[in-house]
């Protein structure tokens, strides 16, 4: 979708606190057809859309993290307030749609009373007015229009009812909206306490003169009706107005318990890492018999010449060995969004902030840090959460420590090598370990540089934590299912042409100069070892092979050759690079099973040089897996690093020390086991 | 002088003063610690910190050292 700023498009842009409802709103206007402007990720996002073309208006809808204040304390508040002054690609919002919680409107009403002092065009939409109503109460919303003077409607979340409203009221609106917008730039900072107190004392009253009690009881005369009006004034029935979700003090007395909170909040870690193995299995194992499917038809149809060569070899198993992991990272995407959209995440960052302030972190870091098992990038990007520069200097700095979806595909094809068929249940094991020694060896990172304290990481100003638990809810799987469509979407985006260019690259690379090559052929041989003798020559006389001879002394040390070489030099522009690349070295081509056997298969049957050294034995593979626990390995995470701490100090930095430390750690665990006696 | 961090679990108080010196105090008040709220404790977390507290309808976790600020008598 193209994102055009022509004058006959109205800019709506969406503001509110966080849990305000705001992205159901959003979903709402756009339907399915949006476009994240920013990386996904938990409570970063910002997306645009086209108004839904039903509604029948020309309207751009622009949703951005929510804010509290119009005075922005961290990163991401700061990029939401500046986008809603002046969008850089869109401009300035020729009206503005603030969500605000009728269960907790006084709050609410603080940054709505910010916003309208600035004299942009507003609308307040109140959403869970069916919590308010739970708790006995209503809300007159002509009588709060009123009051505040700009219009307001009420949307119900669930059913969307209210909408049409609010958009007819758009629609008959419109043209008023491009004339008469917003003459200041900039907002002009009055942010003193003595403000924020002069704000909340003009809210009060207005709470107490709009929301009224229900009639529980139908028969009830006159004169008590007319009593209960304007009730809220009443002390006792205030505070019973302001109660909390009974529901989630219930859970809460559970999940954030002395003891129990920390073994439940162990559990729903457990179940999230474990889970995308188990769920993602059969959904892969489909996904990599298709491609082997595709690829043996392909060099079936069009013969062993180079152009089949290159389409089975170099195109569809390159590509087809990442899109295997496709599905676990969708999956890791959907309980992502379903712990965020459910509410925990928040009562998870307030369990975890004690011991990461211990370490120089802060609660925080903990959405960031999960987003970390996706992708690091994003996962930088969440760090804009954390209002102190140093903690959030020190988050990004760890974060390629955790063990990102990338990585997965690598880790399932070794440890499918160590513990091949019916002793795969180990393999989950070990898997879950290196998922929870990537979580260690981020903390001890943390705490050496949090002890190394001004040399690496600069800056340090009063750390807090402040964070809203917002009520349980469930989870609306179609708002949850929608992000991780997106974000999968991304990935592909992100990963996708790198892995088709150099899969081509290295397919080229080992194939040439010399494609067909000569080899003495005597008659009792069969066509297949003609065709394995010609495959093993072409590689050892190729461009790559050339390569290899420079970097084989490195790679020696390892117990690996430069195949290996080549294939972890490619794995810097992005990790899951590596599985197409050793699929393309070890000339995966002549099985009838699924991609991964096949790949197995050949690594089995691997070599050093010319002896009869076997290359993968178990020592070599946990090296390498050692290896991709530590490295650097991601040229994206190296760019968005330069960007979000604003020098290369930091990433240049966790190039050098990552990439050191795994290659030196890698030498110790082959080396030492080697002398412990495993092969 | 009593500050929300010495608060019991479900012990309901009304905000006296917010110590405006702090440097969490305006944003504790942006998010509706205001002198006069009723607040309470609803739970802590499991090393006794950071605090949940109500106020104004919802609950927002701080670390105590951010509560302090918060004066109820």
């Amino acid at each position: 979708m193209t994102v055009n700023t022509s004058t006959d498009n109205l800019l709506i842009t969406l503001v509110g606190p966080p849990n305000a409802g705001k992205t159901t709103l959003f979903n709402f206007l756009s339907g399915k057809n949006y476009k994240t402007v920013n990386y996904p990720g938990a409570t970063v996002n910002s997306a645009v859309a086209h108004l839904q073309k039903k509604f029948d208006i020309n309207a751009y809808v622009l949703d951005s993290p929510g804010i509290v204040s119009l005075n922005p304390e961290s990163t991401d508040e700061e990029i939401a307030v500046n986008s809603l002054y002046k969008h850089p690609r869109l401009g300035k919002p020729d009206l503005v749609i603030v969500t605000v919680d009728a269960s907790q409107l006084s709050r609410h009403l603080y940054l709505v009373k910010q916003i309208i002092n600035v004299n942009f065009n507003v609308i307040v939409v109140l959403t869970m007015v069916d919590i308010l109503n739970k708790k006995g109460f209503d809300i007159d919303e002509k009588k709060l229009g009123k009051i505040i003077r700009c219009k307001v409607f009420k949307i119900d979340g669930r059913s969307g009812k209210g909408v049409k409203l609010l958009l007819n009221h758009i629609k008959e609106n419109q043209n008023q909206y491009k004339t008469n917008n917003l003459q200041e730039d900039s907002f002009s900072d009055t942010s003193s306490s003595e403000e924020v107190l002069r704000i909340y004392n003009e809210i009060e009253p207005i709470e107490e003169q709009t929301i009224f009690q229900l009639n529980t009881n139908k028969s009830i005369d006159l004169s008590k009706a007319n009593k209960q009006l304007n009730l809220l004034t009443n002390k006792a029935i205030k505070s019973r107005c302001n109660q909390i979700d009974a529901r989630t003090v219930k859970i809460d007395k559970i999940l954030l318990h002395k003891t129990w909170g920390l073994f439940f909040f162990f559990l729903i870690m457990t179940f999230t890492f474990t889970s995308i193995f188990w769920f993602a299995q059969p959904i892969m194992d489909f996904v990599s018999y298709l491609f082997q499917f595709l690829s043996n038809d392909v060099l079936a149809i069009l013969g062993k010449n180079w152009f089949g060569m290159f389409l089975a070899n170099g195109i569809i198993n390159g590509v087809g060995s990442v899109a295997v992991f496709v599905p676990q990272i969708l999956i890791l995407f959907l309980i992502l969004g379903l712990l965020e959209d459910t509410g925990y995440l928040s009562r998870g960052a307030m369990l975890i902030d004690k011991p990461l302030s211990k370490i120089g972190l802060n609660g925080k870091s903990f959405v960031p840090m999960l987003s970390g098992f996706a992708c690091a990038i994003p996962a930088m990007m969440a760090a804009r959460t954390i209002p102190n520069r140093r903690e959030r200097m020190l988050t990004i700095f760890i974060l390629p420590l955790l063990s990102c979806s990338a990585r997965l595909p690598i880790y399932t094809l070794l440890l499918a090598f160590l513990f091949p068929g019916d002793k795969a249940w180990i393999a989950g094991l070990v898997l879950a370990a290196i998922y929870l020694l990537s979580i260690i060896s981020s903390v001890l990172a943390a705490a050496i540089i949090n002890k190394l304290n001004h040399r690496i990481i600069k800056a340090d100003d009063k750390s807090s934590f402040i964070l809203e638990l917002p009520a349980y809810r469930r989870p609306k799987l179609k708002v949850v299912l929608i992000n991780m469509w997106h974000s999968g979407k991304l990935y592909i985006h992100k990963a996708g042409p790198i892995i088709l260019v150099l899969s081509i690259f290295i397919w080229f690379f080992t194939s040439f100069p010399n494609f067909n090559p000569k080899i003495k052929v005597n008659n009792n041989i069969t066509q297949e070892q003609v065709d394995q003798l010609k495959a093993s020559k072409r590689l050892a006389t190729s461009y790559a092979a050339d390569f290899g001879k420079i970097i084989q002394p490195v790679m020696t040390p390892l117990g690996l050759d430069w195949r290996v070489g080549v294939a972890l030099i490619s794995a810097f522009t992005a990790r899951e690079v590596f599985v197409s690349s050793m699929a393309l070295m070890f000339k995966v081509t002549d099985s009838h099973g699924s991609l991964m056997d096949s790949m197995i298969g050949a690594m089995q049957k691997a070599k050093i040089g010319n002896t009869n050294q076997k290359l993968f034995t178990p020592s070599s593979i946990i090296g390498i897996i050692i290896f991709f626990m530590f490295a650097l390995q991601c040229l994206s995470t190296v760019a968005v690093s330069r960007k979000e701490t604003g020098s290369w100090r930091i990433p240049v930095l966790q190039l050098l020390i990552y990439s050191s430390l795994a290659y030196m750690l890698s030498f110790f665990a082959v080396n030492g086991l080697r002398i412990l006696g495993l092969s | 002088m009593k500050t929300a961090a010495e608060l019991k679990c479900g012990e309901k108080v009304t905000i006296n003063e917010v110590d405006i010196q702090h440097p969490s105090a305006k944003r504790l008040m942006e998010v509706g610690f205001t002198p006069g709220q009723e607040i309470e404790l609803v739970s802590k977390s499991v090393f006794n910190d950071p605090i949940a507290l109500s106020v104004r309808g919802t609950v927002i976790a701080l670390r105590k050292s951010d509560a302090d600020c918060i004066i109820i008598s």
